[in-house]
């Protein structure tokens, strides 16, 4: 059932002595979505991330994997990249990759040739027998997460991905999470703080803070609902004449002026007001050179929340 | 393949083929073996200049001169002082004053006094102190000398007679209950049984902390135990780290065997044997090596000791006593993110076992103490201690006692060693409290 969601959390509490790590969190993966899991440090991500990879168990509320109850039975499909990961020091690569690979219940002889397979598209053929003490850290962290998604996981979660790659292996990286979901329909989700990769990678993103999650949802609708009607508008004209004519229809909330007669504004419309009819009223007062919604980032987006739950 | 024995696989794997292991593994019988002889090679041999005794006899009990000729004198018995290579005699009864000595080629000067033959002691007086050999040859030779004019003096039986009648008496204790013979000598194989244990848990439970530290350190240990229950990857860890350290006590004792007959081989092949015998002056006549360890008193309970009993325990007492503080150390390693901050969980979790290690040279005196008895009961010690005691003989039911409580405080402290492992490994930032480490025992499962 394509409806399910691959992964249902359920009113999760989890507290360690004193300290409330996540408090009552509901939250639904939709299958085959790459699943931004957001949070500012210590928000209670990486007790979340461990619930999910089946390393802790909630104290309280319900954790529902591809709509039955989480199981041991489940490690098989889950494919788990911590933060701050490393590799055993005195085991070389490929024997390293096998023993994790056969950990997550893989034949030796798929495990080879699955191996050889990434090994050669990221370019680290050639390195099975080398010592990982040789390895450089983006090297490591390419074969980490091989590990990571050798066994084909139906669930993926990786916890800050990218950190440590250069460009063009973030890149390499980023495509690969792409072509898992994709290819293998894996359902992936993904802890980071960095938000371009976020506005990349993820259609859908939860926000949690202080173990509560305070917003969720798909990212275009959340970046449109963060919009809240604002749009670009470029003229030619007075700003006065402008603003007057405005009156009380679009609030003004930031102007940006290029010589006299050129203007660039933000506009907050509301949204009785359709932006066509917007623009075809507007032109009859100044000259339209151009005018678009106004594109939010995620940064935006989880800094407004960050700060609206705060306040309230 | 089950999961855990895929863990005990790698944790065995990677550290049997390690450089260091495999040095370690083939060279520490021979260091050991090598070390022993080496000591008895440096206090045996000479590479010194052979000695030229002079014996001042000034009374002349042991020695006469030729009519005519008083300054050469000769010992009264024709057996007396034999000319070896490395030692010649020259006899007096007037003592050279320290510039005639000084200025003379003698080595040392032996005086006897007139008791001599009651005290059977004499004066050694040396310019350059005389090697263990010459001593030992020099106490030999006075010895006998003494001894045949004893004989001569004292009893109508001739020196062979009274050579051959003369005892040695080895003491074999049994115990009237058990029937259990021991030779009292056999503590010191029940000691260095006990050393070997010691260092072996001690080695191989450091090589499970640093194990557990490097994989909290690294993460590596999140993903294993999304896979793995946390319990079961300590113990799996336990098991192959435990398993290695069996391989390296088995590979050593069965090299000690193979260059324990070596040697023997060798021994007989050059005529050593002989030579040391001689040397001794042991009543001894054997000519195999097998004969000669068996009559010396020392040496001899290698051949009597039971070692299928004395390894099967100590198979036992290892295990147990590996899985005891194995556990311990894996949740130190698991509190802690560096070894470096170990020390203070350490120090508590080691204490114990070196108090046993000290505790040995007592037991080995007094197996049957009180002392002795508790401290093979109580867990924490009894893997060393029981050690000794069981070289010596020990009723069959406090062994049993022992192993019992053993394998209980086993089961426990390795069910508590888990709760703290398993919150330990996933806790970084500082290090816990005890307080905080009695917390993590409450912590519900999962």
């Amino acid at each position: 059932m394509i409806n399910t969601p691959a992964l249902r959390l359920t009113n999760v509490s989890k507290k360690y002595g004193n300290h409330t790590a996540l408090a009552g969190v509901s939250l639904e993966v939709p299958q085959g979505s790459i699943f931004g899991l957001l949070g500012p440090n210590g928000a209670g991500k990486t007790t979340l991330i461990r619930m999910v990879a089946g390393i802790t168990g909630p104290d309280s509320g319900e954790v529902e994997f591809f709509g039955r109850p989480l199981s041991s039975n489940d490690i098989h499909s889950i494919g788990y990249l911590p933060e701050e990961r490393g590799l055993y020091k005195n085991m070389r690569v490929g024997e390293q990759a096998m023993y994790f690979a056969r950990l997550r219940g893989m034949t030796k002889e798929k495990a080879e040739r699955e191996l050889r397979g990434w090994f050669d598209r990221l370019e680290v053929d050639g390195w099975w027998d080398r010592e990982v003490a040789d390895l450089s850290k983006g090297m490591a962290q390419k074969i980490q997460f091989i590990v990571a998604v050798l066994h084909k996981p139906k669930f993926l979660i990786l916890d800050e991905p990218l950190s440590g790659f250069d460009p063009i292996n973030a890149a390499r990286i980023r495509t690969e999470i792409n072509r898992l979901r994709d290819d293998n329909g894996t359902t992936i989700m993904l802890s980071t703080h960095d938000m371009a990769s976020v506005e990349e990678l993820c259609d859908h993103v939860a926000l949690i803070d202080h173990g509560s999650k305070i917003l969720d949802g798909e990212v275009d609708f959340l970046r449109e609902k963060t919009r809240e009607g604002k749009i670009n508008l470029k003229f030619r004209g007075n700003l006065i004449s402008f603003t007057a004519a405005l009156g009380s229809s679009a609030i003004l909330h930031n102007s940006v002026s290029y010589g006299d007669n050129i203007h660039d504004v933000v506009l907050g419309l509301p949204s009785s007001i359709p932006i066509e009819k917007f623009i075809k009223w507007i032109s009859s007062e100044v000259d339209v050179l151009s005018c678009t919604p106004r594109i939010i980032s995620m940064d935006e987006v989880f800094l407004q929340a960050v700060n609206n739950s705060e306040a309230s | 393949m089950k999961r855990w024995l895929l863990v005990v696989g790698r944790e065995y794997k990677t550290r049997v083929r390690k450089r260091a292991f495999i040095i370690s593994t083939l060279l520490g019988p021979f260091l050991m073996v090598g070390l022993v002889a080496l000591m008895v090679f440096i206090a045996t041999s000479t590479t010194e200049s052979d000695s030229k005794v002079l014996v001042v006899d000034h009374s002349s009990i042991l020695t006469y001169s030729l009519p005519g000729e008083d300054d050469v004198r000769l010992p009264s018995c024709s057996e007396c002082f034999p000319e070896r290579d490395f030692l010649e005699y020259r006899f007096t009864n007037t003592p050279l004053t320290t510039e005639e000595f000084i200025e003379s080629d003698y080595t040392a000067m032996l005086e006897l006094d007139d008791g001599v033959l009651q005290s059977a002691k004499a004066l050694l007086k040396y310019e350059m102190a005389a090697s263990t050999k010459v001593k030992s040859a020099l106490k030999r030779d006075l010895g006998e000398a003494i001894e045949r004019l004893r004989v001569k003096n004292e009893s109508s039986l001739d020196y062979e007679t009274y050579k051959r009648l003369k005892v040695r008496v080895g003491l074999v204790t049994q115990d009237i209950i058990t029937q259990d013979k021991n030779i009292e000598s056999q503590s010191w194989i029940g000691f260095v049984f006990s050393i070997f244990m010691f260092m072996f848990i001690l080695i191989y439970g450091m090589h499970v902390m640093r194990g557990v530290i490097e994989e909290k350190s690294n993460r590596i240990v999140e993903v294993v135990i999304s896979v793995i229950k946390p319990e079961a990857l300590m113990g799996a860890k336990m098991m192959g780290i435990g398993l290695l350290g069996l391989t390296q006590i088995v590979i050593w004792y069965m090299l000690s065997w193979v260059l324990f007959i070596g040697f023997g081989f060798y021994v007989e092949s050059t005529g050593l044997l002989q030579e040391f015998i001689g040397d001794q002056g042991s009543q001894i006549s054997a000519t195999d090596f097998m004969t000669f360890i068996e009559s010396d008193s020392d040496l001899g309970v290698l051949l009597q000791v039971d070692w299928a009993m004395m390894l099967g325990w100590g198979a036992f007492f290892y295990v147990a006593g590996f899985a005891l503080y194995s556990s311990l150390f894996a949740a130190v390693g698991a509190a802690v993110e560096q070894e470096s901050d170990a020390q203070y969980l350490l120090v508590p979790a080691m204490m114990p076992l070196i108090f046993s290690y000290l505790v040995n040279v007592f037991i080995m005196e007094s197996p049957d103490s009180t002392l002795a008895i508790f401290c093979s009961f109580f867990p924490f010690t009894s893997p060393i201690t029981m050690m000794v005691r069981l070289s010596v003989g020990v009723p069959w039911w406090h062994v049993a006692i022992s192993a019992l409580i053993l394998v209980v405080t086993v089961y426990f402290m390795v069910k508590l060693a888990g709760k703290i492992y398993r919150t330990g490994i996933l806790m970084y930032g500082k290090n816990p409290t005890f307080r905080e480490l009695a917390r993590w025992l409450m912590y519900k499962n999962r």
